[in-house]
């Protein structure tokens, strides 16, 4: 995954801080230029690493003054950098709450919204995927009225995933379409029942009324924000208001198989205080990972377990 | 060393225009311009500048905004002619005249199939024949997409005021699964039996770094020389525009070039469509990200999902909504 790309940059600068000789401010605020440099050319939100450079330093400053009769060793001074730009690092990602956990034996609605294109339709099917191969019996229904071409492209995929759906060609109202499917599919007995909705934004005040008609529809046990990996500075104020009026419970990110670091999407779970759930690595249908935030930024730094920098 | 403070005026040093120029940068990456870009653009204003005598401290803020305004308006202009509706007709005047062709390309889901239709229109409402060539033949649903908005288009054709004689537009597909490429050759010789004014591309979307994917979209272009390549992109796209515009002109350039077929070697993009203008407020950087790498033009704008949302750059707006606090 390219954010490896990400993690060589933070760990080049962190590692050339060990290589250095006497820690001091112009060496810590040289490392943290170049660990902010990298975050926003991987779309982090420019607030976000603005603040992410002031606690990092401050923690430092902190951990030094308080270690100051000791006279700790330079070794030391450095650890408690990486210590805590690894902490800032995993912060971003993980906003410390569990999302919904899907249980066998009764229905669990999941509802995708998000903006266009995003990869939505592509996320439900491989979700369904995903359930499927775990033993809970899935469908998807196809509430996307509006997009041209949008219940064939559920049906084709669908079909090919060997996966239940529903939909209709005639009927306009994507609310009485999610309604019905979901119905249907809850006294069929059905444990994951998928909604995909049509792309919106916030800009479009009729398309969020429309997504909150939808949820109050189906009453989903959890929504879904799917995001593109790709996205820049507009994710921060679109997920907050997705956040406002749908209060999705989790996030994916989307196409993260390109060359996208996620730092947009990164931002929108801070802002949203919304765990990421899944990726998205891929247009075939198996293409999805699970995501957890400590393992994730571990990886993307290079290194095996948190230990590792604690420690020498 | 005596003219640093002469009369009322003060001569500019590096010194005194990193802050500024500082702030603006990471003004301009506010605004979603990606990092590089914005990087450039303030170095470039900088060198223009050092030297220059300006008055006073508050003076240094506003030479830098008039010089950054400047600079951003000349890398938005465009270079090239960005009438296509000249060029079409002059083709289409010429003795034996074949249809004029355009291949959307663009990585996932930036709307190339949705603005392809809007372009549809556009050219139907101008008075040209248009087919559009399903070769997209791997996304679910791509085609029947396609088929929708040409059924749509048709209507919306029929009913124009000019006597009742609607302009035509037709779907050429083989379904899915089959090769691209072939598909737009014989899409291109069809409209040239049939009289069509213009062939409209529809490619799928692939990452940059796709190669295997990146070598089928250069053999279309080789095999079929495009008039002109559109890369579609969206305006909410971040750092990624820098990557996704560099990889896809260079891998078309590259891949076409050692295909050895056909007349459309060695090509690159020719143009940009910007999709999704309508979702990020004021954070229209990704326009001169765009600009910046390719040097080409933005040849229309994309902001709404009906088929008049489509609009030719201002650039004046975006200068305008760029330097905006
Ligand atoms: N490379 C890659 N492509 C993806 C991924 N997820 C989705 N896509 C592609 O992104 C494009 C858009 O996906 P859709 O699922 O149609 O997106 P959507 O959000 O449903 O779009 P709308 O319904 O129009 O808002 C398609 O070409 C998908 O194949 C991914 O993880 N990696
Ligand atoms: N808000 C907004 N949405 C747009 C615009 N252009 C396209 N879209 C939407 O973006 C989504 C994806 O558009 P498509 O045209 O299918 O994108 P694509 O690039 O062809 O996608 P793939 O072929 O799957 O790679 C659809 O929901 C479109 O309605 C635009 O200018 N503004
Ligand atoms: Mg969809
Ligand atoms: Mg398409």
């Amino acid at each position: 995954m390219v954010l490896a790309d990400l993690g060589r940059r933070i760990n080049g600068a962190l590692s050339s801080l060990s290589r250095a000789g006497t820690l001091d401010d112009a060496l810590l605020d040289s490392t943290l230029k170049e660990i902010c440099t990298a975050l926003l050319e991987s779309d982090v939100n420019v607030k976000l690493v603005a603040s992410l450079r002031t606690r990092v330093k401050a923690q430092v400053k902190a951990a030094l003054e308080a270690d100051k009769t000791g006279g700790g060793r330079d070794a030391q001074k450095r650890n408690v950098v990486q210590k805590a730009v690894f902490d800032e690092l995993v912060g971003l990602v993980n906003p410390g709450v569990e999302p919904y956990k899907p249980k066998k034996g009764q229905s669990n609605v999941i509802m995708a919204v998000g903006l266009q294109g995003n990869g939505k339709t592509t996320t439900c099917t491989k979700l369904a995927v995903y359930y499927q191969k775990r033993g809970f019996k899935s469908c998807i229904v196809c509430a996307d009225t509006f997009r041209a071409g949008a219940f064939d492209q559920t049906r084709q995929s669908a079909t090919k995933a060997k996966v239940a759906y529903f939909g209709s060609y005639t009927e306009t109202d994507p609310v009485v379409i999610a309604a019905q499917g979901v119905e249907k599919f809850r006294k069929e007995r059905f444990e994951i029942i998928i909604v995909d909705t049509s792309g919106r934004h916030k800009q479009e005040k009729d398309l969020f009324a429309e997504m909150e008609m939808i949820g109050e529809a189906v009453k989903p046990d959890m929504t879904v924000l799917v995001l593109d990996a790709s996205i820049g500075q507009a994710a921060e104020a679109q997920s907050r208001a997705f956040k406002e009026t749908a209060n999705f419970g989790a996030i994916i990110v989307t196409k993260m198989d390109g060359h996208a670091k996620g730092g947009g999407a990164i931002s929108a779970v801070a802002a949203t205080q919304t765990p990421i759930i899944f990726l998205g690595t891929g247009e075939h249908l198996s293409d999805l990972e699970r995501f957890a935030p400590e393992p994730f930024i571990s990886k993307m730094l290079g290194m095996g377990d948190i230990q590792g920098l604690v420690e020498h | 060393l005596f003219g640093r403070l002469t009369g009322s005026g003060k001569v500019l040093t590096e010194a005194d225009l990193a802050p500024v120029l500082g702030a603006m940068k990471e003004h301009l990456m506010r605004k979603n311009v990606a990092a590089e870009i914005a990087e450039r653009v303030v170095e470039g204003v900088g060198r223009e500048l050092v030297g220059r005598r300006v008055a006073g401290f508050k003076g240094i803020k506003a030479e830098v905004r008039l010089a950054l305004s400047a600079s951003i308006t000349r890398i938005l202009t465009p270079k090239t002619s960005t009438d296509l509706l000249l060029s079409i007709r002059s083709k289409r005047a010429s003795l034996s005249p074949a249809p004029y062709s355009l291949t959307f390309v663009g990585v996932n889901g930036v709307g190339k199939s949705t603005n392809l239709s809007k372009v549809a229109f556009w050219l139907l409402q101008n008075g040209l024949d248009v087919l559009i060539a399903a070769c997209d033949t791997f996304r679910s649903g791509a085609v029947e997409q396609l088929r929708v908005h040409v059924s749509n288009l048709s209507l919306l054709g029929a009913v124009r005021g000019d006597g009742g004689s609607g302009r035509r537009v037709e779907l050429y597909e083989k379904g899915y699964g089959k090769d691209a490429a072939g598909i737009a050759r014989e899409a291109i010789a069809y409209a040239k039996e049939n009289k069509f004014d213009v062939v409209l591309i529809d490619t799928a979307g692939r990452m940059q770094d796709n190669e295997p994917l990146m070598r089928a979209l250069a053999k279309l272009v080789a095999v079929n020389s495009p008039d002109k390549i559109i890369f579609v992109g969206e305006a909410l796209v971040g750092n990624e525009a820098v990557d996704q515009l560099t990889k896809f002109d260079r891998s078309l350039r590259d891949f076409s070039a050692s295909s050895g077929l056909g007349a459309g070697r060695g090509r690159g993009i020719d143009g940009m469509l910007l999709t999704k203008w309508d979702t990020v407020d004021d954070k229209v950087g990704a326009a001169l990200s765009m600009t910046y790498v390719t040097g080409q033009p933005i040849l229309f704008v994309g902001c709404g999902q009906t088929y008049t949302d489509l609009r030719q750059l201002r650039v004046g707006h975006i200068v305008d909504a760029l330097l905006r606090d």
